[in-house]
């Protein structure tokens, strides 16, 4: 693995783009706006001058108001979390791969815990054969990718990561334009196709939170960490609670732990001793979600003979 | 009145087109009606399938997680596209100058206004929640590409619009002057509306002439902008076969060619159901015809550009999809799209003896319908492949429902062109009679002030634009999250007693703790003692971290260091198992660490992410431009209509 903590350091130094980030500057600039219309001709320019002149003067203060309102929706990017910050938790997940046999106890456990049809699989457990016949096996959900991708391409910001790294999907919001599915490197989302939507499999009441999410028809799901039972401290996430190998862990980068049931590791210690890896870290999507190989699996799978 | 309207009465072997212009106005034989019953009834059929989806789900149009996107937004690509064609008959030929163009720009600029509105409605079925469409503005996510698809459609239909509507203002004043009575009183309430203090004076045909050129400046890159917008909500994701730089031209070029194939489409049609054909000649239909040929042959040679770089690189993702499309599961239908769509109407076009109305009518079916097909192979190809398990899922099934929403918005082109033409008249008279020298040369009179004037305004427009930009940059702001990493630490440790003595000792942010193993008072050599702290975390009581196991040495002592990695009150302990199977042993110490340090640290932002931000304040200040630009021609003639409302006869005298 590469380092916990500066997983963002390999990308190099930094392009200082000299812009000056500022709000107030624009104001004095908006002010000199000369719109340079010399008449170079004369007649019935007054009139005209004038029109264009106050069109373009009209133009520029709704462009600068634009400016503000648009401002690139940074609560999507830090969704607060109530009761605790950023600086207390940063959720991540830990698969050991050397424990999984492929039992799939982790993926039962989800549809039912989330009332979830059967070819929705939030979790979902890939596997292969090697030369030798023998069985790999790698449980895949949604990695929690940093940089998402899915909340990038979500023209109406559905998709939303908590201020501790959480990535969820508002069921409210989202008008099921399935950019997200496209941009999902991951294959991790799902979506609601068919009626009767699933709603009803749902136990009652449902709180329907992004946490916890009620499915809609025509809507998008994905794994959501169980983050309604953060901060983890009664009940851990049904996946991980099922595992009867072990292989599912739910760690906190910043407290630097991971449990997954049957034991607590320290998490930096854990992930660098098992040489842990992301999945696609190619792709620059900064994913929550370590795996440790070490029963010979290629991560990330080899091209075929993938179930 | 004596202006230009007094020449058009027919006086010569010209062919009269305010004649032509008014038969869509006459009473419809019974063929246009069965036509348009026909078609209504096609349409309602699509409307009542789509609710049917909406009731049960996207998934009864064959929509799987393995086909997300598929036939509906093809279908938005191929319709938007076409629109382009109205564009480039009209707005192109009109700035190179292209007077052959004349009496198909109303129909083709007709055309641009209906199928962009058609393809704009389809993104509906498309979405899985449409009645929350509101929320693209209320909650819009500028970063998104399917965001600016919208902006791009709307700003661009609006343009069409205006594009649309400038000429009609002559062209209704001259209908209403000619056969006032015939035109029946709504569309005369219309016209008078749309006509309403034209006179024809040189300066109001001077003002109308330099609107519409600056209006054809704006038109080009917006048609450009709506289908690189649209190839972007595809390329701006890491698909592969999608991920590709080339598909926002290739898009552009593939909307230019259906495009074209549309126009002469639609100009087949109405020559033939309104008897067009001493305006629409075979001349029209071969220039377009080698537009048609030239666009296509550019296509070609895109979609090769296209497949090679990764078809040659064995990258699996890339190599399987390109693959799939030519061996695979949609080989068939990529092979159909090279005969009929692009090689079958290249050679129809090129051989002089298909080089004919038919053979061009042919060549247009051909290249309409193939171009759809390649852009839902493009769409479900890729949308087919997992990226999970390197391998196809089930490709996309019609069903029904989907075949049934496309045809009908196949069937609402024609259908809404058919009534729009009986609406406001077909040609573009003003312009035809230009051409056929029916009337004094309005343009070339007032060329150079118009051209001044256009200039003038194009240069302010540039002006405008490069100021936004400026703004842009400098208002990029470069907010993050504020993530603050805790302090360095010092750790304080307490004292514990029994069999197991621990102590913690503090220095910078190295804690070492140690531990004393001593079994009846003496030192205990070589047992593995392990260190543990407390943590809340992940259990409602008290959670052992590991810390590391260290084996006593001759004094009986063992010691780790750590670092904290986050403050507060915890219990330290050490653990000695004296026997394998025997009790544990443990000794504790409470500590309160005061000073942490973790190992956590945010991920810098993306070198790019302050670079998005300004192309996104950018857009917004060019949007904005671009609708005042607009805007501003449509009041432009209408200023120059007004003088002639009050004074009329005093303006017309001075002409
Ligand atoms: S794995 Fe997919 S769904 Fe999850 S955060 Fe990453 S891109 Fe989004
Ligand atoms: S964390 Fe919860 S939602 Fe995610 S896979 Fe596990 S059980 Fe399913």
């Amino acid at each position: 693995m590469t380092s916990l903590s500066g997983s963002g350091k390999r990308h190099g130094p930094r392009v200082d783009l000299g812009l000056t980030p500022v709000g107030a500057e624009a104001n004095p600039l908006g002010a000199e706006v000369n719109l340079g219309i010399t008449p170079a001709g004369e007649e019935l320019d007054m009139s005209r001058r004038k029109l264009l002149r106050g069109l373009g003067l009209a133009g520029v203060a709704a462009a600068g108001g634009a400016l503000g309102l648009v401002a690139y929706r940074d609560e999507a990017q830090a969704a607060p979390v109530e009761g605790a910050s950023g600086q207390d938790h940063q959720w991540c997940r830990v698969v050991d791969l050397r424990a999984c046999k492929g039992e799939r106890k982790c993926v039962s456990a989800c549809q039912e815990r989330h009332g979830l049809p059967p070819e929705q699989t939030w979790m979902r457990t890939l596997s292969w054969h090697d030369e030798t016949g023998e069985e790999f096996f790698m449980p895949v959900m949604c990695q929690m990718c940093q940089n998402p991708p899915c909340l990038n391409v979500c023209p109406v910001s559905a998709t939303t990561k908590t201020e501790q790294g959480v990535i969820l999907v508002d069921q409210d919001l989202c008008i099921g334009s399935r950019a997200c599915m496209a941009a999902c490197p991951y294959e991790a989302r799902y979506f609601n196709w068919n009626a009767p939507a699933p709603t009803n499999r749902m136990p009652e009441p449902s709180p329907n939170t992004p946490e916890f999410p009620t499915n809609q028809i025509g809507t998008v799901g994905k794994c959501v960490l169980c983050a309604d039972r953060i901060p983890y401290s009664n009940d851990l996430p049904a996946c991980v609670e099922a595992c009867p190998r072990g292989a599912h862990f739910i760690g906190d980068l910043v407290t630097d732990i991971a449990v997954n049931g049957q034991s607590t590791v320290k998490l930096s210690t854990f992930l660098r001793e098992g040489n842990a890896v992301r999945f696609k870290e190619e792709l620059g999507t900064n994913p929550r979600c370590y795996y440790i190989p070490g029963n010979g699996q290629t991560v990330g799978g080899p091209l075929e003979g993938v179930q | 009145m004596t202006s230009v309207f007094e020449s058009t009465a027919p006086e010569n072997s010209q062919p009269d087109v305010v004649e032509a212009a008014m038969r869509p106005f006459r009473p419809a034989s019974r063929q246009f009606w069965i036509a348009i019953a026909l078609l209504t009834l096609v349409v309602v059929i699509g409307i009542a399938a789509w609710i049917y989806q909406l009731q049960n789900g996207m998934g009864v149009a064959g929509y799987t997680d393995r086909s997300f996107w598929s036939i509906y937004i093809s279908d938005v690509v191929a319709i938007i596209g076409v629109s382009y064609g109205g564009a480039v008959v009209s707005a192109i030929l009109l700035l190179t100058g292209a007077s052959w163009r004349a009496p198909l720009v109303r129909l083709s600029e007709g055309m641009a206004l209906v199928t962009v509105m058609v393809g704009a409605l389809l993104v509906i079925p498309h979405l899985g929640r449409p009645d929350r469409l509101i929320n693209m503005v209320l909650h819009a996510n500028t970063a998104s590409p399917v965001f600016w698809d919208m902006v791009a459609i709307i700003i661009y239909t609006f343009a069409t619009l205006v594009f649309f509507l400038l000429p009609l203002v002559p062209d209704t004043a001259t209908l209403l002057d000619s056969h006032p009575d015939e035109l029946g009183r709504g569309r005369r309430f219309l016209f008078r509306f749309i006509s309403r203090g034209w006179v024809g004076s040189t300066e109001q045909r001077r003002v109308l002439h330099s609107a519409m050129i600056v209006v054809a400046i704006v038109i080009i890159p917006l048609a450009v902008s709506v289908h690189s917008v649209l190839a972007w909500a595809f390329a701006l994701v890491s698909r592969p076969g999608w991920h590709e730089s080339i598909w926002a031209p290739y898009f552009v070029i593939a909307a230019l060619y259906s495009g074209v194939a549309l126009v002469i489409l639609v100009a087949a049609g109405f020559r033939r159901g309104y008897h067009l054909e001493a305006f629409i000649t075979t001349m029209h239909f071969v220039r377009l015809g080698f537009i048609m040929a030239a666009l296509g042959a550019v296509y070609v040679y895109l979609t090769f550009a296209d497949l090679l770089p990764s078809a040659y690189v064995g990258e699996a993702g890339p190599n399987e999809v390109i693959y799939g499309t030519l061996f695979g599961g949609v080989a068939v239908w990529f092979w159909l799209f090279v005969v009929a769509g692009t090689i079958l109407p290249i050679v129809l076009i090129a051989l002089p003896w298909t080089r004919n109305i038919w053979g061009i009518v042919i060549a247009a079916v051909l290249v309409v319908i193939a171009m759809w097909i390649k852009r839902l192979i493009m769409v479900i190809e890729t949308s087919g492949y997992s990226r999970l398990t390197n391998s196809f899922g089930d490709l996309f099934q019609f069903t029904w429902v989907s075949a049934a929403v496309t045809l009908s918005a196949v069937a609402a082109i024609p259908l809404l062109l058919m009534l729009l033409f009986r609406v406001v008249p077909l040609l573009s008279i003003a312009e035809v009679q230009h051409l056929t020298g029916d009337t004094d040369d309005p343009v070339a009179e007032v060329s150079s002030p118009g051209k001044a004037s256009h200039g003038r305004a194009a240069g302010t427009a540039g002006a405008v634009i490069l100021l936004m930009v400026a703004l842009g940059a400098v208002g990029a702001t470069q907010a993050q999250p504020a993530y603050a990493a805790s302090d360095p630490a010092v750790l304080r440790a307490g004292a514990a007693d029994p069999t197991v003595n621990v102590t913690a000792v503090a220095d910078g942010l190295e804690n070492t703790l140690t531990a004393t193993v001593t079994s009846s008072g003496k030192p205990v050599e070589g047992a593995l003692v392990s260190f543990y702290e407390s943590t809340t975390m992940f259990a409602p009581g008290d959670n052992l971290v590991p810390l590391g196991a260290v084996q006593t040495d001759a004094t009986g002592t063992a010691e780790v260091t750590y670092e904290a990695a986050v403050t507060g009150p915890r219990t330290i302990s050490a653990t000695y198992l004296p026997t394998v199977l025997g009790d544990p042993v443990t000794g504790t110490a409470t500590l309160d660490v005061t000073e942490a340090v973790s190992h956590y640290a945010p991920p810098p932002p993306r070198a790019l992410a302050s670079v998005g931000r300004t192309l996104v304040f950018s857009l917004f200040g060019l949007v904005i431009i671009v609708f005042i630009i607009l805007i501003a021609q449509v009041v432009r003639v209408r200023r120059a209509c007004r003088p002639a409302l009050n004074e009329s006869v005093e303006h017309v005298s001075l002409t």
